[in-house]
């Protein structure tokens, strides 16, 4: 064991590389484990451990057998690491930071003795989907068994305390968003640019170059070349360490970007007119007994450490190889001073058959039978094409069993692909394939560019450029690969999911036989790697056990995102505004209690809601409705849309009249109420209520839209572009009187029911409408929201002799439920008809068609749904709390009370309810059942009002 | 019935399937044996007494219960790609009873205790986790409505009661229950028998239950066309060949309209796509099921460590099973709301399903003015709770003739005779 002192040598570390991304001026130390490591800056955080010689990063997920780096890039699964409170991390992606403190995930007590690890001795024993057959009986012992499966569950931790971190967005226009910074996606990105197209270029690494960047002398010199020609040429827009997540419909393209100073991460939302494709291609594992061992990489892995990272990865290597780049990894390892003593030719015959040890490879089964003691084993047994970008687009891969890969088959006019993806080819090849894709590219952007600005009105002709006839994209290569994915024996197809290949056979052998069921049943490629690694080798393993062609047997559906991405990033600011009236600075200076109404943020009350409530029925009082919906109506066919939104009739609302009006949806359900006014001939201000707002907003556009686009009709919504205000109370009148300019107040001249237009303390254009929810004579006066503010301090001031004073919400529900007023979604629910709602009296069955008409139609002859109806408790001092059940005999439901409180004006409680029909007769006794289990009883009252019933003192 | 000919002749399909107990896993385990296909297959019969169209939880159930429960074996499940592929296998598998009328309550209660001895009645692990559902609370009228349902259920004898805050936090650690929050958190519906399931499971344990019976169940199979002759349904054409039978079944839920088409019956039916989408595992962390109507999200974590979350359906009809960036950026924020700490949390995979609706939110199950031809659908965002009963009660229709009282008021009459049912209150985004 090591001791807890600072690790400071390097052992595995080589000498400078030509194409090394490490700073050896800037070392530092990280911790991992609790132990202190070195590091240099640029080093990735499994870089660092490697080169100190570590070689275990992980417990797998079923059987906790120890896990190494595989790839060396972010898909690498045994690598995934808790780096501070972010748990996940991609270790082999990840750069590594001083003072970081990076941890293994999966491993209990430690990383090299694991507890769980005498799993892999029952594998055996567990088969996929083991679970689904035990654990069966007795059923109660299963919420115990299930505790025990949870304990396996994978995955890094989270904290309850963990802080938010600052994320946001960014909307991005480009021409072309090109995904891949590789030599083909920098070459497509140059020639587009060049084009005149604006393109932003997108690399998931930290640096651009794809697989030049491991590459030869030559290759190295190209890398500089094209990284220049990058730099140089105007218009692009370079992301590194940031990846493209997903294409949606329409060419709208989701982009993560990592690489911000002060913002933890990004997300670009792009609407790029071409999507260039370029993210080369994915080196395949090779499956066999013992391929999950720590020692066992890919190809590419082992080029990258020593050419990126400069470390060496083992000292006595076996290679199986079936490609140039197998052969190059070759020449890399022994340059490195890695032993390589043994090259199996796939391409010849060579093979693997298995590698043995305990906490990393020791010795390797080669395909002669021959064994060879080393601690590497290097594989490039042949590629995947990530054609998920592709796929999101609509494209179907298709198999072709020469190049031994899937390939991309449908292009599409906005969805280009270049690069590894599409072919094979000499670097030569592969850039001109690009460059050509890039000026294709660039010339579609552009003519989509040139119709769009075709559509907007111009003052002057602008030559738009000519047509250019389209690019001719040479076709690249497609070179022979051997057909490798699974050897003589059975080893691991899905690292992160610690499945098989035994376990694909016994499903398929189980019957679930196609690639989606077989993925279901297993959860091979479920994990996070997303089958970037794993698809291909599952199918080709199932297709084998099922007697079918890879080709039948196809892949499963790629879906978004393309690499996961954080909740955080996706919210970004998480944009949730709080919506004010102009009065809340006034609300907050005289100690109004803040209150959460939907968007809004409102006074429920100033300190005595019941005084509030009386001193609108003694004297007057302000209360801020600015939140109420408020939808302005324009044109010949307003009355049309009223009388198809609302159960009553609009045909004869005159000028300066307003009336109350209910909707139903289809199914007769009460959606919302309100007033709506008529203000010109052919202009009505509608209020809806303030959670129905949005949705009244919605439900209008909605049919006018889709059933009646020939309508004359606009609407606008309004609601906040007026402060509105309502003065109640006997000596409203007189309030307002002294601040009203030009319109007569008088009763006679603004009777009950109407709507004014005109000046109120000096600011035009104020709407005033008599209507009375509270039950008192009262004006709702709509002022123009920048003068809000001003008016109501300008009433307050004014009315101060009238003791005048604010309300707020819940004196409001007070005043409105001694006035029976009811209130849609408190005494009304997703059930409630507007029969049973007591609103019988607005519904008029004999016009022609209004929503709901046809439900109403048949409730109006047989409902016998429960009613609402004004209760009043026997004993006037129990308040039952809102929601209490109405009951008969026993336990039968037959009401509820839906709004209660004390009165202050009745120095009673009273009660709306719903009560069945037979209970509905007033004077009736019904039995109240409180939460408490208590009983009460309650008469049902004539009205729903228990204040004024008939009305006079809100028409005085 | 008269037309089920065979009714205890097709005894020669019933095979007894291998026992599934940690037994028989260490026997086999110990003899490297190989386990027997879940299911067979089978080639296409030109006639069977009762065709299913549809190879998710419903028809799969029907076809399991028309056999167990009545002895009607000779029965096709013809399904167009997978079984489970539809919305069966894409839904975030939420259970719960604490519906708010008598009839939702009833039928989802029956559902539930079906559930609960699923697993044992099937030989075959569902992993039914009763780990709680709680209804958050964001206003005053939707802490008055968790007060109601509580009401309610407790005088229907389901178990839910509202909590307070202190209570929430000492479930669920991870919520913000201050009252900072955009949206302050001031109580919550809290049900314990909800839960969540595997809801693969459930599709192949009825899958393999039916099969053992006698059933036969036909993937890659797709319905083209049903025969209907004198009021009375024939048959259906499908891309293997055409099937006679004297009943078929529609339990296409997303698809219902369109093979209803078919046999000239018209639904009130509109399919719209609900999203959802899951996280990379972390340790557990999450034990109760979590829905709030306000923020219009629901999370679950899986046994294995995984984030499961769900939304409304998308805002226009479509038969679209594409994942949309403002669905994951939506709910993204409105989980963070919830739990602000989840940030650094990595969102695996988006999808979406079809879902059917229907004008009340209520199913419809049962006849139509075609002879031999039933419906099974409307689930829209809710149906896989239903699975058991539908089954349960659709093969007792189809075995006896008479319409269990379970489910007379999902029938298909009452678009047309205005009796709606009305479950949307209950169910909206609660699933
Ligand atoms: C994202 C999402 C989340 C959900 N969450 C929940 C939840 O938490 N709780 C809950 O209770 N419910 C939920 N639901 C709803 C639930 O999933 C469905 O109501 C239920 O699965 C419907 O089951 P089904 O068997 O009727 O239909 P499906 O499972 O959709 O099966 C119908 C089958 O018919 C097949 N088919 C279609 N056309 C043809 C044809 N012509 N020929 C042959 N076969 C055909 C389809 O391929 C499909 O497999 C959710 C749904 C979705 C999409």
């Amino acid at each position: 064991m090591r001791s807890a002192t600072v690790q400071t040598r390097m052992p595995m570390r080589l000498g400078p590389q030509p194409g090394e991304v490490i700073d050896r001026h800037r070392p530092f130390t990280f911790t991992w484990n609790g132990e202190r490591y070195p590091a240099f800056a640029g080093d990735t955080i499994i870089s660092a451990l490697a080169a100190s010689g570590e070689r275990v990063f992980s417990r797998s997920f079923k059987y906790h057998r120890p896990r190494g780096l595989l790839t060396a890039s972010f898909l690498d699964p045994g690598c995934v690491v808790q780096v501070n409170d972010e748990p996940n991390v991609r270790g082999s992606h990840r750069r590594v930071e001083p003072g970081m403190i990076v941890s293994a995930q999966n491993a209990w007590p430690s990383l090299r003795f694991d507890a769980k690890s005498v799993n892999r001795f029952l594998g055996r024993f567990l088969p996929p989907g083991f679970y689904y057959k035990t654990f069966i009986k007795p059923q109660r012992l299963w919420p115990a068994y299930e505790k025990v499966l949870q304990r396996f569950a994978a995955g890094g931790r989270t904290f309850p305390d963990s802080p938010h971190g600052y994320y946001d967005k960014r909307y991005a226009h480009p021409d072309i968003v090109v995904a891949g910074g590789g030599p083909a996606g920098m070459a497509a990105a140059v020639a587009a640019a060049e084009a005149g197209a604006r393109v932003i270029l997108v690399e998931e690494e930290y640096e651009l170059g794809g697989h030049l960047r491991w590459g030869s002398e030559d290759e190295l010199g190209a890398l500089r070349e094209l990284r220049d020609e990058v730099a140089r040429t105007p218009g692009i827009e370079v992301l590194t360490n940031s990846v493209v997540n997903g294409r949606y419909d329409g060419n709208w393209v989701a982009i993560l970007q990592r690489n911000l100073p002060h913002v933890e991460e990004r997300l670009i939302k792009a609407r790029a007119k071409v999507l260039v494709v370029a993210p080369g291609l994915i080196e395949r594992p090779y499956v066999f007994r013992g391929n999950d061992l720590p020692g066992v990489i890919l190809s590419t892995a082992a080029r990258r450490l020593i050419n990126l990272f400069a470390v060496k990865p083992g000292e006595r290597a076996v290679v199986l190889t079936a490609n140039a780049d197998g052969d190059a990894a070759v020449a890399d390892l022994e340059r490195a001073g890695v032993e390589v003593a043994r090259v199996e030719d796939a391409r010849r015959g060579g093979d693997i058959i298995g590698a043995r040890g305990r906490n990393g490879v020791r010795m390797v089964e080669c395909g002669d039978g021959s064994r060879v003691e080393c601690d590497l084993l290097v594989t490039a047994t042949g590629w995947t094409a990530p054609t998920s970008l592709l796929n999101m687009a609509g494209d179907r891969p298709v198999y072709n069993p020469t190049a031994a890969r899937f390939f991309p088959s449908r292009p599409s006019d906005d969805v280009l692909a270049t690069g590894g993806i599409s072919g094979d080819g000499s670097l030569d090849e592969l850039l001109a394939h690009a460059r050509a894709t890039g000026q294709e590219a660039a010339r579609r952007a552009l003519k989509v560019g040139s119709a769009l600005r075709a559509g907007v009105p111009r003052r002057v002709d602008v030559e738009e450029p000519p047509d250019m006839p389209p690019i001719e994209i040479p076709e690249l290569p497609v070179v022979e690969h051997p057909e490798l994915f699974q050897g003589r024996t059975d080893g691991i197809v899905d690292f992160s999911e610690d499945i098989s290949s035994k376990d694909i056979v016994a499903a398929a052998k189980e019957g679930y036989d196609s690639v989606e069921l077989m993925k279901r049943y297993t959860t091979a490629t479920m994990g996070p790697t997303q089958g970037k690694l794993e698809t291909v080798n599952a199918v080709a393993i199932l297709a084998r056990a099922t007697g079918k062609t890879i080709e039948e047997t196809g892949t499963t559906v790629w879906r978004p995102p393309y690499a996961p991405i954080t909740l955080g990033a996706l919210a970004g600011r998480n944009f949730e505004p709080v919506r004010y009236s102009p009065m809340q600075p006034w609300h907050e200076r005289h100690g109004a209690n803040p209150m959460v109404a939907g968007a809004w943020i409102r006074p429920e009350h100033y300190g005595d809601p019941e005084s509030e409530a009386r001193n609108v029925r003694e004297n007057v009082g302000l209360i801020d409705v600015t939140p109420l919906g408020k939808l302005d109506l324009r044109g010949p066919d307003v009355p049309k849309l009223l009388n198809l939104l609302y159960v009553n009739q609009w045909n004869t609302l005159e000028v300066g009249k307003v009336r109350y009006g209910v909707m139903c949806a289809e199914d007769g359900v009460v959606l919302d109420d309100g007033v709506t006014g008529r203000l010109g001939p052919e202009h009505y201000l509608m209020t809806t209520t303030t959670s129905g707002a949005a949705t009244v907003w919605e439900w209008i556009e909605s049919w006018l839209q889709t059933e009646h686009p020939d309508w004359q009709v606009h609407v606008t919504p309004v609601t906040d572009a007026y402060a509105s205000i309502n003065i109640a109370g006997p000596k409203s009148r007189e309030l307002l009187l002294r601040v009203a300019g030009d319109v007569d107040l008088s009763p006679e001249a603004f009777p009950y029911m109407n709507v004014r237009t005109g000046t109120v303390a000096g600011v035009e254009g104020c709407f005033m409408w008599r209507i009375g929810f509270t039950g008192e004579l009262s004006y709702e006066v709509h002022v123009p929201a920048a003068y809000g503010l001003y008016v109501w301090e300008k009433l307050m001031d004014r009315g101060a002799d009238l003791g005048v004073k604010p309300f707020g919400i819940q004196a409001q529900r007070i005043l409105r439920l001694e006035k029976g007023h009811l209130i849609v979604g408190q005494d009304t629910d997703g059930l409630t008809g507007a029969y049973s709602a007591g609103l019988s009296w607005a519904i008029k069955l004999y016009k022609e068609d209004f929503i709901g008409k046809p439900e109403l139609s048949w409730q109006s002859e047989c409902d016998n749904s429960f009613q609402l109806v004004g209760l009043q408790p026997h004993d006037g001092s129990v308040v039952p709390p809102e929601a209490s059940q109405i009951v008969e005999g026993e336990n039968e439901i037959a009401g509820r009370i839906t709004s209660s409180c004390m009165s202050p004006t009745l120095g009673r409680s009273i009660c709306l309810g719903f009560v069945a029909p037979h209970l509905a007769e007033p004077g009736t006794s019904v039995t109240v059942l409180l939460p408490n289990g208590e009983r009460t009883t309650a008469r049902v009252m004539e009205y729903l009002a228990h204040f004024d019933p008939k009305g006079e003192r809100q028409r005085g | 019935m008269s037309i089920f000919t065979n009714r205890d002749g097709s005894r020669d399909g019933h095979h007894k399937p291998a026992g599934y107990s940690a037994f028989d896993l260490f026997r086999r385990g110990l003899l490297g044996t190989q386990w027997p296909r879940a299911w067979r297959s089978h080639d296409l019969k030109p006639s069977y007494d009762v065709v299913i169209v549809g190879g998710g939880v419903h028809g799969l159930a029907t076809a399991y219960y028309l056999a167990a429960n009545h002895g009607i074996t000779d029965v096709a499940v013809l399904e167009k790609g997978y079984i489970g592929g539809g919305a069966s296998g894409r839904n975030t598998a939420i259970i719960r009873s604490n519906y708010l009328t008598p009839e939702g309550t009833r039928f989802y209660d029956r559902s539930v205790k079906l559930y609960e001895t699923l697993a044992a009645d099937l030989n075959f692990n569902v992993m039914f986790s009763q780990r709680g559902h709680l209804t958050l609370a964001h206003s005053d009228s939707a802490l008055r409505t968790s007060r109601w349902r509580a009401e309610v259920n407790k005088l229907q004898g389901v178990d839910s009661e509202v909590i307070g805050p202190e209570e929430i936090k000492k479930l669920v650690p991870y919520l913000d229950t201050s009252e900072h929050a955009r949206y302050p958190i001031l109580g919550a519906l809290y049900h314990p028998p909800g839960g969540i399931i595997r809801h693969d499971a459930v599709v192949w344990g009825y899958a393999r239950g039916a099969d053992a019976h006698g059933a036969h169940i036909h993937q890659n199979t797709e319905v083209l066309g049903i025969e209907v002759a004198n009021g009375r349904v024939r048959g259906v054409r499908t891309n293997r060949g055409d099937v006679a039978a004297p009943v078929v079944v529609n339990c296409t839920a997303g698809w219902s309209s369109l093979i209803s088409e078919m046999a000239g019956v018209k639904l009130p039916i509109t399919t719209f796509p609900l999203q959802a989408a899951v996280t990379e595992p972390v340790r557990p962390f999450l034990e109760a099921v979590i829905v709030s109507g306000t923020l219009h999200v629901y999370v679950s974590q899986t046994d294995r460590g995984e984030l499961v979350f769900g939304a409304s359906v998308d805002p226009f009809p479509s038969y679209s099973m594409r994942g949309s960036l403002e669905f994951t950026e939506g709910l993204a924020g409105h989980v963070l709301e919830l739990m602000p700490s989840l940030a650094k949390l990595r969102v695996l995979r988006q999808w979406a399903g079809l879902c059917d609706m229907t004008p009340d939110f209520a199913p419809i199950m049962g006849i139509t003015p075609v002879e031999g031809f039933y419906v099974d659908v409307g689930w829209g965002t809710y149906g896989f709770k239903a699975g058991p009963v539908s089954g349960e009660t659709m093969a007792q229709l189809i075995a006896t003739g008479k319409t269990p009282p379970l489910i007379a008021a999902f029938d298909l009459a009452r678009f047309a005779e205005g009796r709606l049912v009305g479950e949307k209150g209950a169910a909206s985004v609660g699933h």
